[in-house]
């Protein structure tokens, strides 16, 4: 009797809420991203940059940045999901400042998808780590949660062992020089041998520079590592583009 | 923080948030990934578990590390890799360290500071701030307590059954999401003093809060009334020898009710017994602190609100909010549990939890309120609950009864209002003396200061609100009474004492005004010895039921004090001169 009772209100809450699948990012249109935060937001007509990830044209390979050689170097290519802007920089505001890793899991399947179209097979998924202080305010490293999801999504296991030893100033306001030369030292890998000759992707949340993404990079070079691809939710868009919507 | 899996010898499982071992370790393995103490838990529990007899594999020796990381693995959805690794014997550079007496200088402050405490991770490190010691330093130590049975750690979110609860305020309804160690989950609920997730740790220290009774020096600077002291024998009785655990004492605004458990809290900490004042709001707390001060001279008082800048101090005397009283874990012999029917408390399921985990085992609560919840009374009513009354004031006067005025239209402000019929009436209360107006919204507040600057130009006119950045000092001149007429939301509804206020509520029929909030903001006024009466105006349009209840449940406490001779006055009411 219980079960069945429980079976009945299953079906009625699907009735009610659960085809109510709006989008994540705007919470009006049909979810999990409707068409309009998809043009807006992640831009699946416009290339990505190798280097850093940055949206940039489709006709270009790198943006400027990365062509005059001011680009992370140690990874063989960065891709973001979407422009760090409107419904998907509030998206990854709420995960991050209003504590809701929880709400990750609303958009790995379209997230997780789109990687697997953009980035080769590997073995591993590293999730850029953060330092003991700031998980103990936080509670949570984002970019492990969203590791962490894509590992259910797509099975694939998840490196550990790179550390972050220093605590250094958040990234937010320093300049694209500033942002290289205050991550160095800041990372280091417990395990070494464990990732020679291996190929991961290494998850961030946001990319603005590439510098922390290179900064880890740096480390997993150093254990002999094949290839690093970097992946993130969102990344800056080339200056030049602008005077489009926003 | 996470911690070392550690496989003894004999098979038993361990945990450790520090890479270091001692002697007992001599052949141990660990895991060289660390985990939550979530993840070890339930590890523990399903490998030490009895398990029925395995037909199948009898008489095979089952290998206890390969069936671990098969479990772990499990758990973490095959998401990471595992790796045993031998304590070395000879790499044990600690050796019988984490066992020693801790007796350097800062060491032992920490001990001092961390009796009887609940610190989640992030109050570890800021206790380390406050101690200038490094914070893998002060893991060291909590750990050490750990290791000598002085202490706990405890995940902070823990499974049950198929669900989460939070350990450190009971929330069951917690947000998951997906870690590298299979589902996580973080509490809502108790965030505002830091986060909670199942990732984490609580640190449980499970000595007394007393290092050891120190002679208490009480000096009451009054006399008690007599329904004071009536009460105050009650409430000691209650203390010394009641079979209940939980008492309430239902006093009259202004009654005194506070310095009534001050014999009692005297009588608890000579006997050793540790002591907690609890309130739901700031305001409370720097009412009462003065009073301890001066009552008990001398003797250590711990001080914690949200704004305290010192989170940690020592003492058996503790003044705290009740989201402070969620860092501590059975610590207190005796609570009082202040205005327990005001908001945040009231209704808040994760601060009574906490405050009946702060009560130690065999300990007891008394709630003091003058406006009980239902729920309070019902259990009264079935014996699980006893009842003080305290219905007079210590003056031995009436409660000043309300009196409503009807408005000829609804309250709003911003408009010219200089030979409005209430205006006058106003102007009558400022001969009995300041007045304070208590207003429904915090966007009010502004408009009617203006309103009132507009219509009494030569009066010194203000007001405050929850989250005015003034409100502190404001409330500081409004005490000295500096102001002639002072605006305010509930803020100031409760606790506080001002000499001869004199009370108007504008809206007063507005929803948010439930008959004992009312109540709380009438009970301001004739508070003290030299000022016994004054004036409560109701304004609004309508008369609300909750009007009716508040002014019927006044006239009727001065009825059972008037039956029991507590007042002396041959009037029957409060004064209501000036109308």
């Amino acid at each position: 009797m219980k079960d069945f009772r429980g079976a009945a209100t299953d079906i009625i809450r699907s009735l009610w809420y659960r085809d109510e699948n709006l989008c994540v990012l705007c919470s009006e249109g049909n979810g999990p991203i409707c068409p309009t935060c998809s043009e807006n937001y992640l831009h699946p007509e416009l290339a990505r940059c190798h280097g850093c990830g940055k949206i940039i044209p489709l006709e270009k390979q790198q943006c400027q940045d990365c062509e005059a050689g001011r680009g992370p170097k140690q990874l063989d290519k960065v891709v973001a999901w979407g422009h760090y802007c409107g419904g998907l920089k509030e998206f990854i505001h709420s995960v991050k400042f209003n504590a809701h890793p929880k709400r990750i899991r609303q958009i790995i399947g379209p997230f997780a998808e789109w990687a697997v179209s953009q980035l080769p097979a590997v073995d591993g998924i590293v999730a850029v780590p953060m330092h003991a202080t700031k998980l103990g305010e936080r509670g949570f490293n984002q970019a492990e949660v969203i590791a962490s999801a894509l590992h259910w999504e797509l099975g694939l296991p998840i490196f550990q062992g790179v550390e972050r030893i220093e605590s250094r100033a958040s990234q937010v306001l320093l300049s694209r020089k500033e942002r290289l030369h205050n991550l160095e030292g800041a990372f280091s890998v417990r395990n070494p041998e464990y990732y020679l000759g291996r190929s991961v992707w290494l998850v961030d949340d946001v990319t603005t520079t590439g510098a922390t993404l290179q900064a880890v990079a740096e480390v997993l070079r150093g254990c002999g590592i094949q290839a690093i691809y970097g992946l993130c939710l969102a990344a800056g868009r080339e200056k030049r583009l602008v005077p489009s919507t926003e | 923080m996470l911690f070392y899996l550690t496989l003894k010898k004999n098979g038993n499982v361990s945990s450790s948030p520090l890479r270091e071992w001692d002697k007992q370790d001599f052949g141990a393995s660990y895991l060289s990934t660390p985990l939550p103490l979530a993840v070890i838990e339930e590890i523990k529990d399903q490998v030490q578990r009895p398990k029925p007899p395995d037909l199948w594999n009898f008489g095979k020796s089952t290998n206890l590390k390969q069936e671990i990381i098969k479990r772990l693995n499990t758990i973490c959805g095959n998401s990471l890799v595992f790796n045993w690794e031998e304590i070395d014997p000879i790499a044990l550079p600690h050796q019988g360290l984490l066992e020693e007496e801790t007796k350097d200088e800062r060491g032992v402050r920490f001990n001092q500071l961390v009796l009887a405490r609940q610190l989640s991770n992030r109050d570890l490190r800021g206790l380390a701030r406050e101690l200038k010691i490094q914070e893998e330093r002060v893991t060291e130590l909590a750990h050490r307590n750990v290791l000598q049975g002085k202490a706990q750690w405890v995940s902070s979110v823990r499974q049950q059954g198929r669900g989460w609860q939070c350990q450190r305020c009971g929330e069951e309804d917690v947000e998951e999401w997906p870690s590298l160690y299979g589902m996580a989950a973080t509490c809502r609920s108790c965030e505002s003093i830091g986060v909670s997730t199942s990732m984490e740790v609580l640190y449980r220290d499970q000595r007394s809060l007393m290092e050891s009774p120190r002679e208490v020096n009480f000096q009451p600077h009054w006399d008690l009334t007599e329904a004071q002291r009536l009460a105050s024998q009650q409430a000691l009785q209650f203390i010394q020898e009641a079979s209940e655990k939980k008492a309430l004492l239902w006093a009259a605004c202004g009654a005194g009710k506070t310095e009534v458990c001050f014999p009692s809290a005297a009588w608890a900490l000579k006997q050793g017994k540790s002591v907690l004042f609890a309130a739901p709001r700031q305001d409370v707390i720097y009412d009462i602190l003065p009073r301890l001060q001066r009552d008990f001279p001398g003797y250590p008082l711990q001080m914690l609100t949200g704004t305290s800048s010192i989170k940690f101090q020592s003492g058996g005397l503790v003044l705290a909010t009740t989201h402070q009283v969620l860092r501590f874990w059975q610590a207190f012999d005796v609570i009082f549990m202040d205005e327990m029917d005001a908001f945040p408390y009231q209704g808040s399921k994760a601060l009574a939890w906490g405050l009946q985990h702060a009560l130690c085992q065999g300990g007891k609560i008394l709630y003091l309120t003058a406006t009980p919840s239902p729920e309070s009374l019902n259990l009264i009513k079935r014996g699980q609950m006893r009842l003080i009354q305290l219905p007079a004031r210590h003056h031995r006067n009436p409660l000043p009864i309300p009196v409503w005025h009807q408005a000829r239209h609804a309250i709003e402000p911003n408009e010219d209002r200089s030979n409005d019929e209430w205006t006058l009436l106003i102007r009558a209360l400022r001969r009995e003396g300041p007045i304070l107006v208590f207003v429904p919204k915090i966007s009010w507040v502004r408009s009617w200061i203006q309103a009132f600057r507009k219509s009494f130009p030569d009066w010194l006119i203000d007001g405050s609100y929850s989250s005015d950045p003034e409100r502190a000092p404001k409330i500081k001149r409004l005490i000295q009474g500096e102001f002639d007429l002072f605006v305010s939301t509930t803020i100031l509804e409760r606790g506080i004492t001002l000499s001869e206020i004199q009370v108007v509520v504008l809206g007063a029929d507005h929803p948010i005004f439930d008959e004992r909030a009312l109540v709380q903001m009438a009970g301001r006024v004739g508070r003290t010895r030299e000022c016994p009466g004054g004036g409560v105006v109701f304004i609004s349009k309508h008369i609300s039921p909750a009007i009716k209840t508040a002014i019927q449940w006044i006239e009727g406490q001065n009825r059972r004090a008037m039956e029991l001779g507590l007042l002396d006055t041959g009037q029957k009411e409060g004064s209501n001169e000036g109308f």
